[in-house]
């Protein structure tokens, strides 16, 4: 008996390292699909927050423009009403100061309120509420200033004015009156320049740099919230016309306009799509690697099976050869008579079958046939059936007729406890008479062809072998027309489970009827049509024809 | 004789008694060489009481092979055993193989 080489049944051994290739292959995949997804939903979400981050810093510019449009007004408005009151009073300094006292102060719009006669080649205040101008330590420059001034229907800014105490210089004239008054004012800008929004404004939010002017000339720096400019990075500015001037404001935000959530998405995006194409990597792994397992399981499992299916056929073999031990090599074959037999194993069965048969011949011209099966399987009814077999091998050598073999081997079964049972048929053959005698115990009769006609032989069978004591056998007697054949067997060939017995037998009586053919075809057409495909039992058939 | 070769076939064994003392054994399903031993140990557990007669009741089985004649031969052999109901098929193997007189079917 072969046996399975354990080695050879084991999984194969990973060799070198212990990631196969193939499954890293697919992981590696899922990682670079989902970094690429990742990547793409990252750089879009990046792009969006870019394009709001814009668009609000641009409403933003636009809504402190409008606020420092609004400033114009509340300049323009009283240095106007001033000069038209100066221009109607004659310069009446009484006049001036009381009107302009509440907008001139530390806290208040100007530090300085004056009025300056026009049309003169060296320019002076007349008037001064507050502290004394700037300009007028500045002759040069307030002769330009109001030479330019006294034709400019407008607000006149003067651009900064000094150093320690910066200042900034607005004034207005009534336009169109001849020699009429300038009333001038200054504003005290911080000294480094530096203001910040209050905490609680609408602007809190943004960093600003304001110019006086149309461009981002340092020297024209007017108020800024930060230590360094200009400004580098996300910025917007807006100008907005301040009398003869302009103001140049630039804005930047201190943090996302949207929020900081939506500025942290694309990074947030990119940290759990890095951990999510991690995990499917790892996840399309362990699965590659669990499906590579079962293939070689699969592939183990097909080993296995082609090594039982190698024993079966093996051990299958073994039955085979050991049931055809059991039964004769040849059968004798005498003057005008012919002997053939067959066995066939029960499909996929392993175990020794219980049917047996002989031919012997008694004399020249007498033959007995013996046919047999023993109830159950394996080898305790292998055994069985060759010690029946040579006992009935004994009995017709003493010449012993059917019914008298039958009873000795009942004798001989009941000697012994057992606990099974068997059907036998004994037929005596005689060549020249054309006769046959048989006994049966239990057994199926046996068919006869005469003619190309077939019947079974009327004979009721006795109790079967091993079943009861003190068991009498009958026996019949046929006369047979010349090249008869007389077809013996055991049930296999007729029994089909959920079948009536009748039905099995009419059909091995119309397969073995019609023309005559040899012998040897004859029992290989029977075991064919009959006893091929998938029978559970085994089957015995012997033929003996006339000639 | 029959074997199956698809593994244990299926049969049912239940057993009840007989107003007239006699032990009926009904059987239902398939009984062949795979299962016939179950049988056989269940016979043994009935005779042990010691029943009058044993009455087989076949009406529900289906298929019957050498290895269930057997078991039946053996609990003849051991008490008086009837048929009761058999299906042709089953009463034509008892016919056929002789065995009227030891497995009698009851009228």
């Amino acid at each position: 008996m072969h046996s399975a080489d354990p080695e050879a049944l084991a999984p194969p051994a990973a060799t070198g390292s212990p990631w196969p290739r193939t499954p890293l292959r697919a992981s590696v995949v899922a990682l670079l699909l989902g970094l690429a997804v990742t990547a793409a939903f990252a750089l879009t979400s990046l792009a969006l927050y870019h394009q709001s981050e814009e668009r609000l810093l641009r409403l933003r510019a636009h809504e402190v423009g409008s606020v420092l449009t609004a400033v114009v007004p509340s300049l323009q408005t009283p240095l106007a009403s001033a000069a038209e009151l100066a221009d109607a009073t004659g310069g009446s300094a009484q006049k001036f100061r009381s009107f302009i006292a509440p907008y001139v102060g530390p806290s208040r719009q100007f530090v300085s309120a004056s009025l300056w006669r026009l049309g003169t080649s060296a320019p002076a205040p007349t008037v001064v509420a507050g502290v004394t101008p700037t300009l007028a330590s500045l002759p040069g420059k307030a002769r330009t200033f109001f030479a330019h001034a006294e034709h400019s229907p407008q607000l006149n800014v003067t651009g900064i004015l000094g150093s320690s105490t910066p200042s900034l210089g607005y004034e207005f004239s009534t336009p169109g009156v001849e020699h009429g008054f300038a009333v001038y004012a200054e504003t005290r800008l911080p000294s480094d320049r530096r203001s910040k929004l209050a905490g609680n404004s609408a602007f809190s939010d943004l960093d600003y740099v304001l110019y006086l002017g149309r461009t981002r000339n340092s020297r024209d720096l007017l108020v800024t919230s930060l230590h360094h400019f200009p400004i580098t990075g996300r910025q917007k500015s807006v100008v907005v016309p301040f009398g003869d001037s302009a103001f140049t404001l630039v804005v930047t935000p201190k943090g996302p306009l949207t929020g900081a959530f939506f500025a942290d998405l694309p990074w947030i995006i990119v940290i759990v799509g890095a951990l999510i194409s991690l995990a499917a990597a790892l996840m399309t792994e362990r699965l590659a690697r669990r499906r590579l397992h079962a293939e070689e399981l699969t592939t183990v499992l097909d080993r296995v099976a082609a090594e039982n299916h190698k024993l079966f056929t093996e051990q299958r073999s073994i039955a085979q050869t050991l049931q055809h031990a059991l039964l004769p090599d040849t059968l004798p074959q005498l003057t005008g008579m012919q002997a053939s037999a067959r066995y066939v194993p029960a499909a996929a069965e392993l175990d020794v079958g219980g049917d047996w048969y002989d031919v012997v011949a008694t004399d020249e011209r007498h033959v007995l046939v013996i046919i047999g099966d023993i109830s159950g399987h394996g080898l305790k009814a292998a055994t069985t059936m060759a010690s029946l077999r040579h006992a009935t091998l004994a009995y017709a050598v003493e010449r012993s007729s059917p019914a008298a073999v039958l009873g000795k081997l009942s004798d001989f079964v009941n000697s012994s406890a057992h606990d099974y049972f068997a059907t036998v048929l004994c037929v005596s053959i005689d060549v020249d008479a054309h006769r046959l005698t048989l006994a049966s115990a239990g057994h199926i009769a046996p068919l006869l062809i005469e003619d190309g006609e077939a019947r079974f032989v009327e004979h009721e069978g006795d109790v079967p072998i091993g079943v009861a004591r003190e068991a009498p056998y009958r026996e019949t007697t046929v006369s047979v027309r010349p090249h008869s054949t007389l077809i013996a067997f055991t049930d296999g060939l007729v029994e089909r489970r959920g079948e009536l017995l009748d039905t099995g037998l009419e059909r091995l009586r119309g397969a073995a009827g019609g023309q005559q053919v040899p012998l040897g075809d004859l029992l290989a057409k029977l075991v064919d049509d009959l006893a091929s495909d998938g029978h559970h039992d085994d089957t015995a058939i012997v033929g003996i024809r006339w000639q | 004789m029959a074997v199956d070769g698809e593994g244990i076939a299926e049969i049912a064994i239940d057993t009840a008694l007989d107003p007239t003392g006699a032990a009926v054994v009904i059987l239902a399903g398939e009984l062949d060489s795979s299962n016939a031993a179950s049988l056989d140990a269940a016979i043994a557990g009935i005779l042990a009481e010691r029943p009058d007669r044993l009455i087989f009741d076949l009406g529900e089985l289906q298929f019957m092979d050498s290895a269930g004649i057997a078991v039946l031969i053996g609990a003849a052999k051991a008490s008086d055993v009837r048929l009761r109901n058999p299906s042709r098929i089953v009463r034509r193997v008892v016919e056929v193989t002789g065995l009227s007189h030891i497995l009698p079917i009851e009228p």
